[in-house]
């Protein structure tokens, strides 16, 4: 009981933000109005937690993070695959947003090229080859709408009281952490890093602007090599078993 | 984008604690040179697109042995007029079936896309811009080409939606083959540019301007990478849906395919989607590989003043229109391919191609040789890739035994395909 006590601003947006989506869902007790208002004073309550920053980065914030998150629930509450789709595209871009924030303008970029650009575009590409009479049973109403929700929101709030515990641990250092804490600060996180652990070279140099494409190249090809080349030999191996895997011209496709 | 926003967070940085409607008022003037210069791109890109119709109808009809447009004004010169008014005065119809929301969100995210990857285009010498404008919107984006690649991937979403939302079969048809088309040809049009990328030590545009322009003629990139030049001209033809790539809007097969059922203004938005698109892609070239504003001569990096200013800016767009009226030329010189083709040609041609000319620039700069070596490898890797491609054409032919004197019975259809 203590701890409720101690926790209820972190719990209250949880709870309300549980059973707005669990309202929202499609199916036959589905109140959409009802759950889009306790969604929204959910996110409202739980930007209450952010600390306020005043500033044009501390507003572009809360726009875009607000953005991803109203986008996010209407896309596994909307009826209709191919608005699922778009939203989730939203949800793609507001999170770009979010790293453009953070000086990461390549990760943004490329985030947008691989999702937005190919990935959600060939999920379109297969809902409308599906989807040539129209809705379907099974996308109006949703399979245990409930359970959902509050296995989902359960875990976002382990995840959130694990970030707290962690960052009173941890200790602040490192010039280059103050503009990676700064937003983090802002989500009342205090996320610290420690300047002996990231890697010499993942730090600028001291020409070098933060979050520049040669700082970033050269990190992932020192440091995080073996990543790299695992992860380039797993897509290889997926595009030849794609090829292997698809008819022959010969059996009929095409 | 970035760009801007480290404009806003540096602002907000050198500020600390602004009263309220001081900090607002400083903040909109630090930001006007930027407004206006979005103006002044945005009047002068729709003025351009209406004239560039005009242009197209002249010289489609020159090439057909016409007149073309000639009623309205001095040789037709008010023809764009008229048709935009047409546009604005014609009857908006929504079919009753369609999905209204997307019918109406497609032509504006057509139109958006487009003209938000102008952004990071310069259109005119960038240091040399008088005060109150510049001539590039975001100046000094570190990631200007993936910034472009990036928005030019959503582009796709105008058509998708419009096919889809139009509940039309010939319309979702045209989605279909544009949704496959642009993702194919993402990868090529990205991989063009690695190997200037490579070359140049950045992805900043007006960085990779600035590197030939130094460099005096001989650097110009269409030089060392001639075939990276054409991969990336034929992929950014494809991508933004243009004869011979026009598969989306075929006529012969899906009536107008995606836009099928639209009319009015929304119909215009996707037109003048496309010819933003073409004016970008025109830029780029231009820019990218044939030395933007620099011409030896004329206008050189070393030369300040209104004068040289003036003159870079004519220079960059006199290119800009020549590459412009050679996409105007090939729409007219090469027939559309059939989809299969099309598939063909990006991923066993482009592709292997591009990644070939990327390993040849790796090569080079790593063993220090001379850079020319990338010419010769360029225009080898042309032929080769040429001689295999009429190996296997005849190797197809002869092997289905339909060449025209083969067998007489068959020949008549194999003759009507080849014309």
């Amino acid at each position: 009981m203590n701890w409720i006590q101690h926790n209820w601003a972190l719990l209250l947006p949880l709870v309300l933000g549980a059973c707005g989506v669990w309202l929202m869902m499609p199916g036959a007790r589905s109140i959409r109005p009802l759950g889009g208002l306790a969604c929204l004073g959910a996110l409202v309550l739980g930007f209450q937690l952010v600390a306020g920053s005043r500033d044009v980065s501390g507003s572009m914030f809360l726009v875009f993070a607000s953005a991803t998150l109203i986008s996010a629930v209407l896309m596994i509450t909307s009826r209709n695959p191919v608005y699922a789709a778009l939203w989730f595209a939203v949800v793609t871009l507001g999170v770009c947003g979010l790293f453009l924030l953070q000086s990461a303008p390549f990760l943004a970029a490329a985030t947008i090229i691989v999702y937005a650009g190919a990935i959600i575009v060939t999920f379109l590409f297969v809902i409308m080859l599906a989807q040539q009479a129209g809705t379907s049973s099974y996308d109006m109403s949703s399979r245990q709408p409930f359970c959902a929700s509050v296995t989902a929101f359960t875990l976002l709030g382990l995840l959130l009281i694990t970030f707290q515990s962690a960052a009173a641990q941890q200790t602040v250092d490192g010039a280059r952490a103050t503009k990676v804490a700064a937003a983090n600060k802002s989500l009342n996180l205090e996320i610290k890093l420690n300047a002996a652990d990231i890697h010499k070279s993942s730090r600028p140099l001291p020409n070098e602007e933060l979050g520049q494409m040669r700082g970033l190249g050269r990190s992932l090809f020192t440091d995080y090599l073996f990543a790299v080349e695992i992860g380039g030999t797993l897509l290889l191996i997926a595009s030849i078993g794609a090829i292997a895997l698809a008819p022959r011209r010969a059996q009929g496709t095409l | 984008m970035s760009s801007m926003f480290s404009t806003l967070t540096t602002f907000a940085a050198d500020a600390p604690a602004p009263a309220e409607s001081g900090g607002v008022v400083s903040l909109v003037m630090a930001q006007l040179p930027t407004v206006i210069t979005i103006g002044a791109a945005l009047g002068a890109v729709l003025g351009a697109v209406s004239y560039l119709i005009y242009v197209e109808r002249k010289l489609a009809a020159f090439m057909q042995d016409r007149v073309g447009p000639n009623r309205v004004g001095p040789w037709g010169l008010l023809q764009p007029i008229a048709d935009g008014a047409k546009f604005i005065l014609k009857e908006d119809v929504i079919p009753e079936y369609v999905d209204k929301v997307l019918f109406i969100l497609a032509p504006c995210i057509a139109a958006m896309t487009t003209m938000l990857a102008f952004a990071v285009v310069p259109f005119g010498p960038v240091d040399g811009a008088p005060s109150f404008m510049r001539f590039i919107i975001a100046p000094n984006v570190d990631i200007g080409m993936v910034f472009i690649f990036a928005i030019g991937s959503l582009a796709v979403y105008g058509i998708i939606l419009g096919g889809w939302a139009s509940n039309n079969k010939y319309s979702a048809l045209g989605s279909l083959r544009a949704s496959a088309q642009v993702i194919s040809y993402e990868i090529p049009l990205g991989m063009s540019v690695l190997g200037i990328a490579l070359l140049g030590g950045t992805l900043n545009i007006e960085q990779i301007l600035l590197n030939q322009a130094k460099g005096g003629i001989t650097q110009w990139y269409v030089w060392t990478q001639p075939l990276a030049c054409l991969i990336f001209f034929t992929a950014a033809l494809a991508e933004s849906n243009r004869l011979p790539f026009d598969l989306v809007e075929c006529e012969q097969e899906l009536v107008g395919g995606f836009h099928t059922e639209y009319s009015s203004m929304k119909f215009a938005l996707f037109f003048l989607a496309e010819y933003t698109h073409v004016i970008t892609i025109s830029f780029l070239t231009a820019i990218l590989f044939f030395g933007g504003w620099h011409f030896p001569g004329i206008a050189e990096p070393g030369s300040t003043g209104l004068l040289a200013t003036g003159l870079k800016f004519g220079v960059l767009l006199s290119k800009v229109f020549a590459v412009i009226l050679v996409i105007m030329l090939i729409r007219w010189t090469i027939p559309r391919f059939r989809f299969d083709q099309l598939m063909g040609l990006a991923w066993k041609v482009l592709i292997p191609l591009s990644t070939a000319n990327v390993v040849a620039v790796m090569t080079v700069l790593q063993f220090g040789w001379s850079k020319w070596w990338l010419t010769a490898v360029s225009l080898l890797l042309f032929v080769v890739a040429g001689a295999i491609g009429v190996k296997q054409a005849h190797d197809a032919l002869n092997r289905s035994g339909r060449r025209p004197h083969a067998k007489p019975e068959t020949s008549g259809g194999h003759v009507a395909h080849a014309h």
